[in-house]
C-alpha cells in the first residue's frame, strides 16, 4: 500500500484486502472504505487564510530516524546503568508514553530510588513523568527546556509510525514492540483530552485529492532497483522499505469517512475525513513541565560531551533521551536526519480543522496555523531523508503556504 | 500511573549485592532490541534461604496455564497495558525479595481476576515458575518449585540483577 500523506494510516484498515483498482463510484468507495460520512456532519468551514504574508515562524527540525527503530536498550557507561530512549523518527510525539514506560519499566528493575534524564524534549519530559509516577526522584538534566527542543518543531499531530523504522531492519520482532508503545501512548494522551487550554485535542482532517484517493492508497511503490536499498548502500533508497504498523491498531483509531459529492465543502473532486490527535505544544508542554515540578521533580542546565560526563553524576540509573544529539554525543552514526519544514501562521480559533492536498498539510492548532509541505516532491517517506540542513527555507514555505492558498482561494463557503 | 497489585511490596528495596549471573541460555522471548536483562537474575543463593528452583515442565505447564487464564488480560508477553500491569520489569521490582508464598498466595486468592480461587496449587506454582523463567530467573536445579505455603515461605524471590554482565550494546 502506499501511503500518500502522513495521516492516512487511520484508512488502513478499511482498504485491508481491497483490489488495487480504482473504484466507479462513491457507493462502492465508501463500502470499500467502511462508510461515507453522514449527511449533514460537515460543519460549515470557516477558510483558512493561508498566505506568504502571514508568517510569523518558520521550524525546521531533524527527526531521529534509526533504521532499526528506535534504541531502548540498556548498558553500563561510566559507572552507570544507561537506559537508552531515542531515535523514534517522526513517531517521537505520538509513541513517547509508551516508549517511556518500557524504559522506566528497564530502570524500575534496578530497585533503585533515584533517577536521571538526560534531556528534555518530549522523549525526556514523558520519560521523567512516567518514572515519578513509578515512584522515583526524578532529576531532568539538559542542555534546553522544551521550547527550545527540536520536539516543538515538529507538527504536533498523531502520526505513530511515521519515519519509524525500516521493515526489514527493524525485523519482524519490533511490530509488536511498536504495537505496545502505541496502544499505551494512545491511552495516556486521552487523559489530556478536554483540559483548559486543550493541550491534547482533536480536528476533522480533511484528505483532498483531484484524483481518486483510492489509486494513491493501492498504486504499487515504485522501486527503481537500480538504486538499490538500505541492504545494499547503507541508506534507504525507496519508501517502500519504511515500515507500517498502523493497521495494528486500527480497533482504537477513528476510521476515515467518504465525503459524497453534494457534503464536500471543497473545491475537488475526491475527499475524505478522518479525526486526528494532535497536540497543541504551548499548552501541553507547558502542562507537562508543571505536573513535573508539582510532583518534586528537578532540572538541571547542563550539557553532556561525552557518555564518559555521566561519571559526575549524583545518580546511578540514567534514562537517555538526547534525540538527534545521539548521533554526536553517544557516537550513534545509525541516526539518519529526516529533514523537516513547518510554517505557522497566525491562529483561527474560527477554523479548528485539517487539511491536506497535493503534499501540503494544515492544521489549525490553538498556537497558530501550521503548514507543512511533507511530500511536494513526490518523494513520499524520502522526503527530506539525509537531509539535515537545519535553517529555515523560506521558499519551500511559501511553496507550501501557495498550495493551501490557492485550494481556499477556489473555497466557496457554504451558507449555514 | 498503573494501579498496582494490591499486595504488600517489597520491603527490601536495596538491591541485594551478591549475586552469580548465571546467563544459561534462557533467554526471555521478546525481540532482543527491546528484551528485559536477558537472564542476569541470581540465583539468590546463600542469601535469604533457600535458591529458586523449579523444572522445565513446570514452566511448560505454567505457560499453557497462563495462555488460558492470564494472557486475556497481561497480554501474550506478559507486557501488561496501559490498565492492567506488567508481569516483567516493574513486576519483578515490586516483588523483589518477598518471599515467594506471597505471590503465590497472592495469585491463589486473586487470580485470574474473573475467576479468583480457582487455580489450583500446582497451577500456581507452574504460573509463578513461568513468571520467573520469562523474567531470566534461572533455577538452581531441576528441582520442582514447591507448592507447600510454608516452603514457599522460605524462598524470596529474587531482584533483578541489572545488567551487572549484560555486555554493553553497541549503537
Amino acid at each position: 500500500m502506499k501511503r500518500r500523506d502522513l495521516f492516512a494510516a487511520s484508512l488502513a484498515a478499511g482498504i485491508v484486502g481491497a483490489t488495487r483498482r480504482g473504484w466507479a463510484s462513491v457507493p462502492e468507495a465508501s463500502a470499500a472504505l467502511g462508510r461515507t460520512a453522514l449527511h449533514g456532519t460537515i460543519p460549515r468551514l470557516v477558510p483558512i487564510r493561508a498566505h506568504a504574508d502571514q508568517i510569523t515562524d518558520i521550524k525546521v527540525c531533524l527527526r531521529p530516524f534509526r533504521p532499526a527503530g528506535p534504541r531502548l536498550e540498556v548498558e553500563h557507561v561510566a559507572g552507570k546503568t544507561v537506559v537508552h530512549n531515542y531515535g523514534h523518527g517522526g513517531s517521537g510525539w505520538s509513541l513517547s508514553w509508551g516508549s517511556a514506560h518500557m524504559a522506566v519499566g528497564h530502570a524500575a528493575a534496578t530497585l533503585e530510588r533515584k533517577v536521571a534524564v538526560i534531556g528534555c524534549g518530549i522523549i525526556g519530559l514523558t520519560s521523567a513523568l512516567t518514572a515519578q509516577r513509578a515512584g522515583f526522584d526524578v532529576t531532568i538534566y539538559t542542555r534546553d527546556l522544551l521550547p527550545h527542543t527540536r520536539s516543538v518543531r515538529a507538527n504536533g499531530s498523531w502520526t505513530p509510525d511515521s519515519r519509524i523504522a525500516l521493515t526489514q531492519q527493524a525485523g519482524p520482532g519490533f511490530a509488536k514492540t511498536w504495537e505496545q508503545m502505541a496502544r499505551y501512548s494512545w491511552q495516556t494522551y486521552r487523559d489530556y483530552l478536554g483540559l483548559p487550554g486543550n493541550p491534547i485535542d482533536f480536528r476533522d482532517n480533511y484528505t483532498l485529492s483531484d484524483t481518486p484517493l483510492d489509486a494513491a492508497d493501492h498504486a504499487p511503490e515504485q522501486v527503481d532497483p537500480a538504486k538499490g536499498s538500505f541492504a545494499t548502500t547503507g541508506a534507504p533508497q525507496n519508501s517502500a522499505e519504511f515500515a507500517i504498523y498502523a493497521s495494528q491498531i486500527s480497533d482504537i483509531i477513528p476510521a476515515a469517512e467518504l465525503l459524497a459529492g453534494a457534503d464536500n465543502p471543497f473545491p475537488v473532486a475526491y475527499a475524505r475525513r478522518t479525526p486526528l490527535m494532535i497536540y497543541n505544544f504551548g499548552a501541553y508542554g507547558h502542562l507537562l513541565l508543571s505536573e513535573f515540578y508539582q510532583a518534586g521533580g528537578r532540572i538541571v542546565i547542563r550539557e553532556f560531551h561525552s557518555p564518559s560526563d555521566l561519571a559526575d553524576l549524583p545518580e546511578r540509573v540514567v534514562i537517555n533521551c538526547p534525540g538527534y544529539a545521539a548521533r554526536d554525543l553517544w557516537n550513534d552514526k545509525s541516526l539518519i536526519p529526516v529533514r523537516g519544514q513547518t510554517s505557522w501562521l497566525p491562529p483561527q480559533p474560527d477554523a479548528l480543522y485539517a487539511v491536506e492536498y497535493r503534499g501540503a498539510a494544515m492544521i489549525s492548532k490553538s498556537d497558530g496555523v501550521m503548514i507543512q509541505g511533507y511530500d511536494m516532491n513526490g518523494l513520499g517517506e524520502m522526503d527530506g531523508v539525509g537531509n539535515s540542513f537545519e535553517h529555515p527555507d523560506r521558499a519551500e514555505a511559501e511553496k507550501a503556504i501557495a498550495i493551501i492558498g490557492d485550494l481556499f482561494a477556489r473555497f466557496q463557503p457554504r451558507n449555514g | 500511573m498503573m494501579t498496582f497489585f494490591l499486595s504488600p511490596l517489597p520491603h527490601l528495596r536495596a538491591a541485594t549485592a551478591l549475586m552469580v549471573c548465571t546467563l544459561a541460555g534462557l533467554a526471555p522471548a521478546s525481540a532482543a532490541w527491546a528484551a528485559p536483562y536477558t537472564a542476569t537474575h541470581a540465583s539468590n543463593r546463600g542469601n535469604n534461604g533457600p535458591s529458586v528452583t523449579f523444572s522445565a515442565e513446570q514452566v511448560t505447564h505454567g505457560a499453557q496455564i497462563y495462555a488460558g487464564a492470564c494472557a486475556m488480560c497481561h497480554g501474550a508477553d506478559l507486557e501488561g497495558g496501559h490498565d492492567v500491569p506488567d508481569l516483567g520489569n516493574y513486576f519483578m521490582a515490586r516483588w523483589a525479595n518477598t518471599p515467594l508464598d506471597r505471590l503465590a498466595g497472592y495469585i491463589t486468592h486473586a487470580m485470574p481476576l474473573m475467576a479468583p480461587g480457582t487455580l489450583p496449587p500446582q497451577d500456581t506454582a507452574a504460573l509463578v515458575a513461568f513468571v520467573l523463567h520469562h523474567n531470566g530467573v534461572t533455577a538452581t536445579s531441576n528441582t520442582p518449585l514447591p507448592m507447600e505455603e510454608a516452603r514457599q515461605a522460605k524462598i524470596r524471590i529474587p531482584a533483578p540483577q541489572a545488567l551487572a554482565a549484560a555486555p554493553a550494546s553497541k549503537p
